[in-house]
């Protein structure tokens, strides 16, 4: 059984991790160990382009759901990066400096931006998606895709 | 069309000439700059699928002299493609590591570049005869 | 799991960058994708493509594809034949041009006015190829 839910899209293979939770900002969330690991959906990269630069707050920052602890950026595009949790940043992702391309090429693995120490994790995970919802969500946007997705 | 053997070493400057993104139209120009003007009689391109295509003429050129690849994305296909042919890599940049110390511009036009895009295509030109220029030195 | 969009047909442009003829099957290319046939078309990056990308590659075995070359080396169409299948149908630059009363073509870095023309006009024979694969889509 795959890991992902996948749909095609031109000739675009994007997947949706299982088991994962979603915002409606194309965020993902895998809780481990009490903390929240967050990095961007596989749409998300695909419809940015290649990522150049991402700067997030630093470690020990307190975040605020849904208010913006970070930005990701390529030629095409800057995305603001809204929290899914409010916590407190515990890492942030120190390859994705050198190596900001881990973003696209494994957006659900290396490719991961921040983990949270998360403050009220059960109540901020009742407002996120699951990989089902977010996989339709998903589609809904493609549907209403104007352009078309650049080539990776 | 048969391709010019150099009558002395030159550097082969090869792009991906990538059609989906501007970065792929931006490693295109930037080469026409350098093999056109820049260093234009130190440097040529050729044609990156006649590689593949197993053209005889373009794998001796690429096995007989250095080659810098000259990629718009990080799957570097400029180069891959450079390697599975026996060429001499002698140097690879990309498009992307020149739009890093060029934050302020946004190519985004793809057919025709942009004043953003053409801009950054002189930039990664001057990066790529410097290159030329310290591969020739070594010769 | 979903299928957002079905009938598609890709088009494959040759890289080209040692001749003008290159230049004006990119340009045609993007024309055609861009502007004539947008949601009917899909871009084969032909680079990704040799280098192995899996996307383009199993695109190119399942859907119909054009490709487009500047000169008769074919380089596209050979590259398609290879990994991924047959095209439906095949443009060649220079046969185009053939039919045309000889224009003064300019150099491959920045078309002038006649070698844009005959990129018009090669978009134009890329979008009626599309549409006759299309019409005879099973």
């Amino acid at each position: 059984m795959s890991e992902y839910l996948t749909t095609t899209f031109d000739k675009f293979e994007l997947r949706v991790r299982k088991g994962f939770y979603y915002t409606r900002d194309d965020l993902w969330v895998s809780v481990e160990n009490g903390k929240a690991k967050v990095g961007v959906s596989d749409y998300l990269q695909k419809t940015s382009g290649d990522v150049a630069f991402v700067e997030v707050a630093k470690p020990g920052s307190p975040l605020e759901k849904d208010k913006e602890f970070g930005t990701m950026e390529s030629a095409k595009t800057t995305v603001a990066l809204l929290s899914p949790l409010s916590g407190i940043l515990d890492q942030a992702n120190s390859n994705l400096s050198g190596k900001p391309e881990l973003v696209n090429s494994d957006p659900y693995g290396e490719g991961w931006l921040v983990i949270i120490a998360p403050r009220n994790l059960e109540d901020d995970r009742t407002a996120l998606l699951s990989a089902e919802d977010y996989y339709k969500l998903m589609l809904g946007k493609l549907q209403s895709e104007h352009g078309k997705l650049e080539s990776r | 069309m048969k391709m010019d053997a150099p009558t002395k070493k030159k550097v082969i400057i090869i792009p991906c000439s990538g059609i989906g993104k501007a970065f792929g139209s931006i490693s295109r120009d930037a080469t026409y700059e350098v093999t056109e003007n820049l260093r234009k009689d130190t440097t040529q391109t050729l044609c990156l699928a006649l590689l593949v295509s197993g053209d005889e003429d373009s794998i001796r050129l690429v096995r007989n002299n250095k080659c810098i690849t000259v990629d718009g994305c990080p799957l570097q296909c400029a180069e891959k493609n450079l390697k599975l042919a026996g060429g001499k890599l002698a140097g690879s940049l990309r498009v992307v590591d020149a739009y890093k110390e060029n934050r302020h511009l946004k190519p985004r036009s793809v057919t025709f570049l942009d004043p953003d895009g053409q801009q950054m295509a002189l930039k990664l030109a001057e990066r790529i005869a410097e290159k030329v220029d310290g591969l020739l030195e070594d010769q | 799991m979903g299928e957002v969009q079905e009938k598609k047909v890709g088009i494959i442009s040759c890289s080209g960058e040692d001749c003008v003829e290159g230049t004006i099957s990119r340009v045609a290319t993007r024309q055609a994708l861009g502007k004539l046939r947008p949601n009917e078309t899909v871009t084969i990056c032909l680079p990704l493509f040799l280098a192995g990308g899996r996307e383009e590659r199993e695109f190119a075995r399942d859907y119909p594809t054009i490709t487009v070359d500047g000169c008769d080396k074919m380089c596209a169409k050979v590259a398609t034949e290879r990994y991924s299948g047959k095209p439906a149908s095949t443009i060649v630059v220079t046969d185009v041009l053939k039919n045309l009363h000889c224009p003064k073509l300019s150099s491959r870095r920045k078309l002038n006015n006649e070698a844009l023309a005959v990129a018009e006009k090669v978009a134009e024979k890329i979008a009626e190829e599309v549409d006759e694969v299309l019409r005879h889509w099973v």
